[in-house]
């Protein structure tokens, strides 16, 4: 069910779940430029970048979703921390910069 | 209320652990949910948008970096330029997950929030880059 008004008039969680959109769009176009640069280096880089791409777009949709679900525990005064997507995200984003960093020098010294 | 040694303790709460899983988890803290209470959710809301921004700066450092490699392949020392925002940005996401968990334990035990060099580290390497990237250009 939809809320009928806004209950907090400072929009936390809006403005959260759309820093949460941002995100996954920088991941997709980082993603995207990852692919396009290990192409020449080997496929199986090139396909972290599209992985990285996917993800981006699941990232998406979670948020969306998650965005809806939020209101009912947010006005029952619970907590909407989610140490597992931080985690997840702190993660692979390690793990994206890590593999960005080794393509470069690779495709640089080669 | 806290001294500093009471709150590096309440910080790094590693004590009683083998090596290697302390030096594990001074980079990946534990799960700070465990420890305290809640606080206001939108002090946590405001935690998780800040990772993210770090998380953001972190993936458009990297987007900057290999665009630079790609589209500036002729130029003279574009390597220099994209190798080290790429390993700048590799710094900043290494350390976005560390700064959310110190950040939440400090929240949900209500001490204050630790201390960070980073803000003042990337204000450097962007502006050494910067510098990088006008001698560059400056010699092409």
């Amino acid at each position: 069910m939809r809320p009928d008004q806004v209950f907090d008039p400072m929009l936390q969680h809006e403005r959260t779940a759309l820093a949460w959109e941002r995100t996954a769009i920088a991941t997709m176009v980082a993603g995207t430029l990852l692919a396009r640069r290990a192409a020449d280096l080997h496929v199986v880089f090139a396909a972290m970048g599209v992985v990285q791409v996917v993800l981006g777009a699941a990232l998406l949709i979670w948020t969306g979703l998650r965005y809806e679900q939020l209101h009912a525990p947010l006005r029952r005064g619970e907590s909407p921390v989610h140490p597992r997507a931080v985690q997840f995200i702190g993660i692979t984003t390690i793990a994206f910069c890590g593999v960005a960093m080794l393509v470069a020098i690779a495709t640089t010294v080669a | 209320m806290n001294d500093a040694a009471n709150r590096d303790h309440d910080v790094n709460d590693t004590d009683g652990l083998p090596p290697d899983r302390r030096r594990l988890e001074r980079w990946f803290p534990r799960d700070p949910t465990t420890v305290g209470d809640d606080p206001d959710y939108r002090f946590t809301l405001a935690n998780e948008r800040t990772f993210l921004a770090w998380v953001r700066t972190a993936l458009a450092l990297s987007a900057g970096g290999l665009l630079a490699l790609t589209v500036l392949d002729d130029v003279r020392g574009e390597e220099v330029l994209g190798i080290g925002l790429l390993i700048i940005s590799f710094l900043t996401a290494a350390t976005a997950y560390r700064r959310w968990a110190l950040n939440e334990r400090a929240m949900r035990l209500n001490t204050p929030l630790p201390p960070s060099r980073l803000p003042l580290l990337m204000a450097i390497g962007v502006a050494v880059l910067a510098l990088v990237a006008a001698v560059i250009a400056a010699l092409n």
